[in-house]
């Protein structure tokens, strides 16, 4: 067991004047108490009195360890006191104590007894008792420890930070959740673990993956933990983590980040409060900590939510699309090329092609609720829908049957709209008394929300579709060298965040686009993110040197992954050397785009890297581009990167074990 | 120079309480005391060394005295780990 995993910045009371035994005693009671380790301060306190009725815990050399193991403990914790003029413990060579820990452990024998041999181990050591009487500030007393345990037991370094035995509990619980939920919520998940073991703390991932979600956290874990941290682009069940410290951020920060992360979480001494089923997430007061949420980060999970419901919808819809293409191709042969038919030449092909039809117009109003939802919860949803659905017909008061569709812009105006209104709504219909609080979600939101998405949306429509048709119809107009140019953008784009807001806004344009029948830029789109992994995977492979052993190890894996359209395996490499992966990636994802764009390459489906070959126009030619975007980044690799990798700590996160 | 081997009977073993009792004791005494444990020599008059050992209940120690009351030393531990530290 690891002492300065015990220890807490606030439970170290450093040069303190108590003016008796009890006195400290009282003190460092009170400290555990605060910080939470105890369930019975009193039952604790008489223990720990009569310990010291029994022998004195002043062991000599100006130490002493008060004690006790009960059930009035929550959780294993030691508090710590200096005190510069010394104070009488009737301690066994009769000097005055200088240094006490008091050690509180649960109802488990075994435990008590290594701790505190441990612990003897430690104060054996000459240096420990000057130094630590010495520290300016908690955090050396515990930089101390830490290393003199280093020193000291350095098979424990290795050792895997088991869960408190009997308690099951831990000491940092995490939630990870990303939209596309296939990578970066597991690398995240794994950085934080890898990251903790080494600071010796115990942890466990929850997973919110695009499968549902993995290690759930029981409701026991959560009362036995110290902090939770959420790091999610997408909203996680909250209620359970009220009056807890919680600690909110990013997948990437989580994942790029780890230290940074579990250190903020363990400093943030804010409470969360949940509120009920009147929205989702409140603070009491506001976060004063750099990484946690903020209003754009908000805004993004909420759209992101929306993104990650409606994205099966599109993938199904036209992977059905593309199908009746084929099977036309296939049945009809050439002929099947008037485009009048093409996709419906056949029963069949009808059948899935107007099956694919309404996955795509499903997407829409299922984008706008989702995002509502993400924003106010429940009631959001149903207003939400019925705005997205608004858009997607283009209804507006002069044609309330439809026109224009706002498609979707119009739908996430709507998704946003619906869902701050119901927000607003939530909080006004708060008043009413329980009593009637029912009537609230049967009546007041639905017809409210309704007339006034109504309203709003039937306003907004034209306008909204007018940007609509700028940005998809008109963009997409864009013809010869202007539309090569977009697809080069497209592609940097993908390569420039690897998974982040930028790339999810030009996946998010190709697959939009590709509802609308613009196949060309899903192919750039694609192609931009299958570089950057593959253009690693081949100078790990032909440039050996400028890679560590890990790095190299896991050159082969981002062939697979390139070649299967996640982006995010080039991730690694750009967190330990920027510099030269940065603009290596980026160009090559430029050239991949631009080379696409050039050739006319199409794709039909939104995702699959090399398997949906049969899906892609020209795919010999979307080879080469993809081939020739990674030899290019490649080489810029192998000319911008110094023969040794620039900063070894940045692995530390173990994502290359 | 004196050896002799105990079985502790203690619950706790030779834990803060006991270990701080037999280190006070052994004190007493100008000949040098040392624990063999497993293969280690402690040094049984400091109660810290003791406790680092984390000797347990039905352990067996062979204590090692050496000097002109050796034998007094010796004696005493006896009494004091078969009675399981009750001082009188």
């Amino acid at each position: 067991m690891r002492i300065s995993s015990l220890l807490n910045e606030d439970g170290i009371l450093l040069k303190s004047k108590p003016k008796s035994k009890e006195e400290v005693i009282n003190t460092l009671v009170e400290c555990h108490f605060r910080l939470g380790n105890l369930n019975d301060k009193d039952s604790f306190r008489k223990a720990v009195l009569e310990r010291e009725a029994s022998t004195s815990t002043g062991i000599g050399g100006g130490m002493a360890i008060p004690h006790a193991m009960t059930e009035a403990v929550k959780r294993p914790a030691i508090t710590a006191m200096t005190v510069e003029d010394g104070v009488d413990f009737k301690s066994l060579d009769g000097k005055p104590v200088n240094l006490i820990f008091m050690i509180a452990m649960p109802n488990d024998g075994k435990q008590h007894m290594n701790l505190l041999s441990h612990l003897a181990t430690l104060m054996m050591d000459k240096s420990l008792f000057s130094s630590l009487t010495a520290v300016e500030t908690p955090a050396e007393f515990i930089d101390f420890i830490d290393k003199l345990e280093d020193k000291l037991f350095p098979d424990e370094a290795s050792e895997n930070p088991e869960p408190l035995e009997e308690n099951k509990g831990y000491k940092i619980l995490a939630v990870t959740a990303c939209p596309m939920g296939i990578s970066h919520t597991y690398m995240a998940a794994e950085a934080l673990e890898k990251t903790a073991k080494e600071m010796h703390y115990s942890i466990k991932v929850e997973t919110n993956g695009s499968a549902g979600a993995a290690n759930v956290l029981t409701d026991e874990e959560i009362e036995k933990a110290e902090v939770i941290i959420i790091a999610a682009d997408k909203n996680v069940d909250m209620e359970r983590f009220n009056g807890k410290r919680v600690f909110i951020t990013s997948v990437t920060d989580g994942l790029r980040k780890p230290k940074e992360t579990i250190k903020a979480a363990l400093s943030n001494k804010e409470l969360y409060k949940y509120k009920g089923d009147t929205s989702g997430s409140e603070y009491i007061s506001k976060p004063s900590i750099p990484m946690h949420e903020t209003i754009a980060h908000k805004c993004y999970k909420h759209l992101m939510s929306g993104v990650s419901y409606m994205l099966p919808f599109a993938i199904g819809g036209g992977i059905l699309h593309a199908l009746s293409y084929f099977l036309d191709m296939i049945m009809l042969g050439n002929s099947a090329l008037d485009f009048g038919v093409f996709g419906t030449g056949t029963q069949v092909s009808a059948f899935l092609n107007t099956l694919g039809e309404y996955a795509f117009q499903c997407m829409i109003p299922i984008f706008s609720g989702y995002i509502a939802m993400s924003i106010a919860d429940r009631p959001g949803l149903a207003i939400g829908a019925v705005g997205g659905l608004m858009a997607n017909i283009g209804m507006t008061f002069t044609n309330p049957q439809g026109g224009v569709s706002s498609g979707f812009i119009g739908a996430l105006l709507a998704g946003f709209f619906a869902g701050i209104f119901m927000w607003f709504l939530e909080r006004l219909c708060s008043h009413i008394p329980k009593s009637i609080a029912g009537i609230k979600s049967v009546l007041i939101y639905p017809v409210a929300g309704m007339i006034v998405i109504g309203f709003v949306m039937g306003a907004i429509n034209p306008f909204a579709s007018l940007l609509n048709e700028y940005l998809m119809y008109d963009l997409n107009m864009l013809d010869g060298n202007a539309r090569i140019m977009l697809g080069a953008v497209l592609g940097g784009m993908m390569a420039l965040d690897m998974g982040g807001p930028l790339s999810k806004a030009a996946y998010l344009y190709g697959t939009i686009s590709l509802t609308m029948g613009k196949y060309d830029v899903m192919a750039a789109v694609m192609a931009g993110g299958m570089t950057p992994p593959l253009g690693i995977a081949l100078a790990t492979t032909f440039f050996k040197s400028k890679f560590s052993d890990a790095e190299r190890k896991s050159g082969a894996v981002n062939y697979v992954l390139g070649l299967c359209f996640i982006t995010e395996g080039a991730i690694p490499y750009a967190a330990a050397d920027p510099l030269a992966i940065l603009p290596s990636c980026f160009l090559g994802s430029v050239l991949a785009g631009n080379v696409s764009m050039s050739l006319g390459c199409t794709l039909q489906v939104p995702h699959g890297g090399i398997f949906v070959i049969p899906f892609m126009g020209n795919p010999s030619g979307y080879l080469f581009a993809i081939l020739s975007g990674s030899l290019a980044t490649m080489l810029i690799i192998a000319v911008l990167k110094r023969r040794e990798p620039i900063k070894k700590h940045s692995l530390d996160t173990g994502i290359f074990d | 120079m004196l050896n002799k081997k105990f079985t502790i009977i203690s619950a706790e073993g030779l834990h803060l309480r006991t270990a701080g009792i037999l280190a006070n004791e052994l004190c007493k005494y100008d000949c040098d005391s040392e624990i063999l444990y497993k293969g280690d020599m402690i040094n049984a008059k400091s109660l810290l060394n003791i406790m680092a050992a984390c000797i347990k209940c039905g352990d067996e120690i062979e204590l090692q005295c050496n000097g002109i009351d050796e034998k007094e030393a010796i004696e005493k531990a006896e009494k004091l780990i078969a009675s399981d530290f009750n001082v009188d």
